[in-house]
């Protein structure tokens, strides 16, 4: 069994640690200042480089750290996926590039062409991680009235247009959303990997449009026992149309060489929390973000009430912006509770953690290398030392 | 100064006439076995190629490229976003349809490649594009109703852009509201690092009432290509029209050239191009006279009219289109890396000496 590990990109900016959450200095995203970078000051003045500098960079060192790529997540206040992946598509060599976008907003024959030349620039390093929006002020800021259930029907009718036109021979469709005569990509697009399909939603409309186009059904972290209730409901979806989807987990990780390293981490954040982030997170008609919404008690005495089993914490939304649930330990503490979750039917993780530079070497070089451990029965060192010799 | 774009190839590049038969950049014919061994295999793709014509443009002293609308090639924000990252001074004209998505969309991918690239995205809009390719993005609007469409486009864009910094928060817009016929946008408006930008420069074309009418009131550039009896008429009216919305649009003209150190050198390769292709009539019958010739449409450029000559004859020409009010010219040629340099080295000084030339003070110092 292989699984495919992803590390975060933040495309809105990073700060130097959970220690400082509302300090993003990588970037320009909190403003300019003594100890920024990317643009940094010189001399007095801006220098040349941009934060996709330091994006670049996070990419190439989850590369050399061993992941297989990284989501680029969207959001109206971030930078676009699809500018950054092409803009970087040189600079790397197996970096896969998960950009985040919403079937609303792009003719899927124009996704399309995007794609296949983006393939063409990577070699095949595009996937997708579709979204079908969150809803709300932030839905009708991108200009976009079409309701919840119905963005689920748009995001199928786009993928099947996107697929149909995909190979080359002339399609046609005359749906609710899209319509193509005869649309094809041309030869010389045409032929291309189609990019594996990241597919986001928690809500029944959501489920069932998944069960149709995923190839990795994708949710954030919960409770394992939310999470497996989860699973189970869309693999009997799936077994409607057929289909068998794999999964995967999007989860922030702190993890150090001992359990208490870690959660000191956390207690240092959270001398800043800020409480109104997480009212926030729940505008919109998203159903994942209010259920998490219900896992934050009303009163807290500290930031252990919030680990609801062992490791898993539900309060990084009151320290950074983003999902609440997320791993706090020990290397072998968070390497266990990814087997678990393997062992649940995770396919995939998009592991994150701030700074998203360093921190993807440290879990590349301590945490992925201990994945699957548990699982080993025998050691077999006698045998790696017979050959050796 | 004198603004010289170069316009990228989207569907291959090489030497010869027949834009099939140009294998550069994965188009073309599939590639002969080689006998000898090929180190590229696998490690080089057809981006490297295109990688190679934008660093030629920046390094030769182009002042932009244009990366084009071209349904059957490369995908145009694709081939921008990679020219951008390449190059430092290059400025860089996305062209796209107003209907591939919303104009919301367009400016938030174009507000990520203004900030990573200090303002040097442009964008031009291919409005009329032929009635079969727009049915292909299911597309049903007709006529000069594409032109209204792309004003509402131009306004939405314009609308929620800030140019001016405004403060993050949260999800919330600017207060930027937009009822229209094609699109719906309520408190919109760009927030925290997507503001504070330039807005793209806004290329537009075409000759007909309604092209220049969206000029007048939306463009900053108006690309004209060259017609038999010259563009003055249409620069004239375009100029009209404009100051009636007291506004002004540079003028722009797309030229195919092959320029050379001698004119016989010059038509020696019309010929030669010419002959490779099955063609009722010889080259010579396109020549209009005066150093323009009509037959580049053969060769696959955009534009049948465009220069042939010596160096010094095709900047000539250049001067002259400048006296006639032209500010901006987007050259084409291939095989594209060659020409590039051609025209780097032997006639953009030639044609804009005030823009590209030191003065001896300077030269000394240098």
């Amino acid at each position: 069994m292989t699984i495919d590990v992803y590390w975060r990109i933040g495309m809105e900016g990073d700060h130097a640690s959970l220690r400082t959450p509302r300090r993003y200095n990588r970037g320009n995203a909190g403003g300019y200042g003594p100890g920024n970078i990317a643009p940094a000051i010189r001399e007095g003045a801006l220098d040349q480089y941009s934060y996709l500098d330091h994006v670049a960079a996070v990419a190439k060192a989850s590369e050399s750290a061993g992941f297989l790529g990284g989501l680029l997540p969207s959001f109206p206040v971030t930078d676009d996926p699809w500018a950054v992946a092409a803009a970087l598509a040189a600079e790397t060599t197996t970096y896969r590039f998960m950009v985040a976008f919403q079937p609303g907003f792009l003719h899927p024959v124009q996704a399309a062409r995007m794609s296949a030349s983006l393939q063409r620039a990577t070699g095949g390093r595009l996937v997708y991680n579709i979204i079908s929006g969150g809803g709300g002020p932030a839905q009708l800021w991108w200009g976009d009235k079409v309701s919840h259930d119905d963005r689920y029907a748009r995001t199928s009718e786009f993928l099947d247009v996107l697929r149909g036109v995909w190979d080359g021979e002339p399609f046609d469709h005359d749906g609710r959303f899209f319509a193509t005569e005869g649309a094809a990509l041309p030869p010389g697009l045409a032929g291309q990997p189609f990019p594996e399909v990241y597919f986001s939603g928690s809500s029944g409309a959501a489920v069932a449009a998944a069960g149709r186009h995923a190839d990795y059904y994708l949710s954030w972290l919960a409770p394992y026992a939310d999470l497996r209730a989860k699973f189970d409901g869309v693999r009997r979806n799936a077994e409607i149309t057929g289909r068998t989807p794999k999964f995967a987990v999007r989860i922030d990780i702190v993890a150090r060489h001992t359990e208490e390293a870690a959660w000191a981490e956390i207690e240092k954040g959270w001398a800043f929390v800020d409480r109104d982030a997480a009212n926030r997170a729940a505008q919109g008609d998203s159903v994942g973000a209010a259920r998490i919404t219900g896992w934050v008690p009303e009163t807290i005495t500290g930031y252990r009430d919030l680990e609801v089993q062992p490791n898993v914490w539900c309060g990084f939304s009151l320290i950074r912006g983003g999902p609440a649930f997320g791993l706090v330990g020990s290397y072998e503490q968070v390497a266990q509770r990814l087997d678990e979750l393997i062992d649940l039917g995770v396919d995939a993780f998009i592991l994150a953690g701030n700074p998203h530079l360093e921190e993807a070497y440290r879990v590349g070089e301590e945490v992925l290398p201990l994945l699957g451990r548990s699982r080993l029965t025998t050691p077999s060192t006698d045998s790696v030392l017979a050959t050796a010799r | 100064m004198t603004e010289f774009v170069w316009r990228l190839p989207s569907r291959g590049d090489g030497r010869r006439a027949d834009p099939g038969l140009r294998g550069r950049g994965g188009f073309g014919p599939p590639a002969p076995p080689l006998e000898t061994t090929d180190v590229r295999a696998g490690r080089f793709g057809p981006f490297d190629d295109l990688a190679q014509i934008v660093d030629a443009a920046e390094l030769n002293g182009f002042d932009g490229v244009l990366a084009p609308y071209d349904p059957l090639g490369e995908e145009s924000w694709i081939v921008a976003a990679a020219a951008l990252r390449a190059t430092r001074y290059t400025r860089v004209t996305v062209e796209f349809q107003p209907a591939f998505g919303t104009p919301v969309y367009a400016a938030k991918i174009s507000a990520t490649l203004q900030r990573h690239s200090a303002g040097r995205l442009n964008w031009r809009l291919a409005v009329d594009t032929d009635d079969a390719e727009a049915r292909t993005r299911g597309d049903r609007v007709t006529g000069d109703e594409r032109y209204d469409r792309a004003a509402e486009f131009l306004t939405v864009a314009r609308g929620v852009w800030n140019e001016n910094e405004v403060g993050a928060a949260g999800f919330a817009g600017t207060g930027f509201d937009y009822a229209g016929r094609h699109y719906d946008v309520i408190d919109g408006g760009f927030r925290g690092i997507l503001s504070g930008l330039p807005f793209p420069a806004v290329h537009l074309s075409g000759t007909s009432s309604a092209a220049l009418a969206l000029s007048a009131a939306h463009g900053d550039v108006h690309l004209f290509a060259e017609q038999t009896a010259g563009i003055a008429a249409a620069v004239t009216e375009l100029g009209e029209r404009a100051a009636a919305e007291s506004r002004r649009v540079r003028v722009g003209l797309e030229l195919p050239i092959i320029a050379r150190e001698t004119e016989d050198e010059a038509w020696a390769r019309v010929h030669r191009q010419w002959d490779e292709l099955d063609r009722p009539g010889t080259a010579a019958d396109h020549a209009l006279g005066d150093g323009r010739w009509a037959g580049f449409d053969a060769f696959g450029y955009d534009q049948p009219i465009g220069l042939v000559g010596s160096y010094e004859q095709v900047a000539q020409q250049l001067s002259a289109y400048r006296a006639a009010g032209v500010q901006t010219f987007v050259l084409s040629g291939h095989p594209n890396i060659e020409e590039i340099h051609r025209a780097g080295e032997h006639l953009l000084f030639l044609a804009d000496p005030a823009g590209r030339t030191l003065t001896t003070g300077q030269e000394l110092i240098a």
